[in-house]
């Protein structure tokens, strides 16, 4: 795993401190969003309004009338060096099992997909279930969230195109990762299939049930 | 039971209340109205006003009223209102009794005007909010813009509606001072050229705007030559101001998407993001930077979000 520099803490407009981990996503600076968002849900610094888990990144949306930038990115720098916490992102809070019906009507990228990696739908299915994926993020779209990573051999670039709208619990498949659509939503990812499973429900509170860090496991519907 | 029946409604009218903040871990941008101050004028002509407002646009609205009486208010932009064929001013107040037709029709400034009500709008609150997010198609009425037809129940006040809004309301009048606004996150990415012909570049408001947001004709060329940078994706606020791969600038608005993998050179002080809402299509424009200090001097003052 490669080694991280020094968080950057930077402003996002005059309301927002960006906590970012890497310029690139990689497993360790996911890793490390995930640690720092959890060490925040433990304890909210004073001021803080809202916390924004990303990819590689964590914003804090923080009230001006409260606290000043330059306290909270004091605090946010005392956080990040506490070694005891350092770091807890990749060990899974909770996990789900999701079931997939692979191709088909849901799934019409499917071959189209396993053809390109030089595999059968049965085998590409197969590989793309073969390990548990993490939660690295929600975003995008209401309760869409972003699961990786696969092996390098699963790496795809994205479609060139972009479809109309798929409909809610689309799997989609792109850059070492598998997404799960919420709401009709258009996608330049490949569509390899359509599950049941619903992450977001808008009169629930919280509206959604997965966490960045969770631990996802796809298997094929009977 | 007092209700609004909507006669014509312009594209893109919503019911908007102060927003749904917090749930951008969930995907969910906060929405709210596109000129704050605008919303929070049209309740300070009240005594006490509902949480709520109908957003209209710049082709204005029609409704009826049915049961009553209500009080209503309205501001932002300069729209001309007629109860019943008789004018009303703008921004100003009047009493609606059964019966009345209120007709909202284009003014000559604004793009965004607040109808508000000693009264809640009383559809269904979702997440904490009634606000309408045109692009995830949630909350307000049935996730989606208002038109014809459509008949609002009005509710009464409840404890929520009575606290103080703290925005302070601005005019139109400063249109020609440029837009301030702090360097993004990826404003080291942009060449020094560049980010110095950003600063003080003529660009205008294009005819492609939206709740989500604006785009910019880029007149001088300033990003003409911006190569495309592939970016991870990663947290959006309102008034970013995101380059596309072919030279286009956005400025991200209430309704924008959650997160977002094109560069930002820098983003609106909230303090200014009225004021950007309420310009035309073709109105010009310029970019000054601030520091976060002068920033957050200017929302202290009281003129932010």
């Amino acid at each position: 795993m490669a080694e991280l520099g020094t968080p950057l803490i930077l402003p996002l407009g005059d309301t927002g401190l960006l906590v970012r981990f890497a310029a690139t996503l990689s497993d360790a600076a996911n890793s490390a969003a995930i640690g720092f968002a959890r060490q925040l849900r433990r304890r909210l610094p004073a001021g803080v309004v809202e916390i924004d888990p990303n990819l590689v990144s964590v914003l804090l949306k923080y009230d001006p009338t409260r606290v000043r930038f330059d306290q909270l990115a004091g605090e946010v720098r005392l956080l990040l060096s506490r070694p005891a916490d350092a770091n807890p992102g990749g060990e899974a809070v909770a996990s789900y099992t999701v079931s997939v019906r692979f191709g088909g009507d849901g799934g019409p990228d499917l071959k189209g997909v396993a053809t390109t990696l030089g595999m059968t739908p049965e085998a590409f299915v197969a590989a793309h279930n073969a390990a548990p994926l993490r939660v690295l993020t929600t975003g995008f779209a209401p309760g869409f969230v972003y699961c990786g990573f696969h092996d390098d051999a699963l790496k795809l670039p994205r479609r060139s195109d972009v479809r109309p709208p798929v409909p809610p619990g689309s799997v989609l498949f792109a850059a070492g990762q598998t997404a799960i659509t919420s709401t009709p939503i258009p996608t330049g990812w490949h569509v390899i299939g359509l599950t049941d499973f619903r992450n977001f429900d808008p009169a629930a509170d919280p509206p959604t049930r997965l966490r960045e860090g969770d631990q996802i496991v796809f298997e094929a519907a009977p | 039971m007092t209700t609004l029946r909507i006669l014509r409604a312009g594209p893109a009218t919503t019911v908007q209340d102060r927003g749904r903040p917090g749930m951008l871990q969930h995907g969910i941008s906060a929405s709210g109205p596109m000129d704050r101050g605008a919303f929070a004028e049209a309740a300070a002509l009240l005594d006490r006003a509902g949480g709520e407002a109908i957003e209209i646009t710049r082709a204005g609205l029609d409704f009826a009223v049915e049961g009553g009486p209500v009080r209503f208010a309205v501001a932002g932009g300069v729209f001309q209102a007629k109860v019943n064929g008789t004018a009303m001013a703008w921004p100003g107040s009047v009493a609606l009794a059964d019966g009345d037709q209120v007709e909202i029709i284009p003014g000559p400034a604004g793009n965004y005007g607040y109808l508000r009500f000693d009264r809640t709008i009383d559809v269904p609150p979702l997440m904490g909010s009634r606000a309408t997010n045109l692009v995830a198609g949630l909350g307000g009425f049935g996730g989606r813009a208002l038109r014809a037809g459509d008949v609002l129940p009005l509710a009464a006040v409840g404890i929520e509606a009575i606290m103080a809004n703290r925005v302070a309301p601005r005019g139109l009048s400063n249109e020609s001072m440029p837009i301030r606004f702090l360097w993004g996150i990826h404003a080291d990415l942009f060449r020094p050229a560049v980010r110095q012909a950003f600063v003080g570049a003529s660009f205008s408001i294009s005819n492609r705007l939206d709740r989500m947001g604006i785009r910019l004709e880029d007149g001088a060329g300033v990003f003409a030559g911006t190569p495309i940078l592939s970016l991870v994706s990663d947290a959006v606020v309102a008034g970013d101001i995101q380059i596309l791969g072919d030279g286009t600038p956005i400025v991200l608005m209430r309704d924008h998407q959650p997160t977002g993998g094109y560069p930002r050179i820098g983003t609106v002080i909230a303090a200014d993001l009225d004021r950007l809402a309420q310009m035309r299509p073709g109105t010009a424009l310029a970019f000054a930077p601030v520091t976060l200090q002068k920033a957050h001097e200017f929302y202290l003052s009281g003129s932010a979000e």
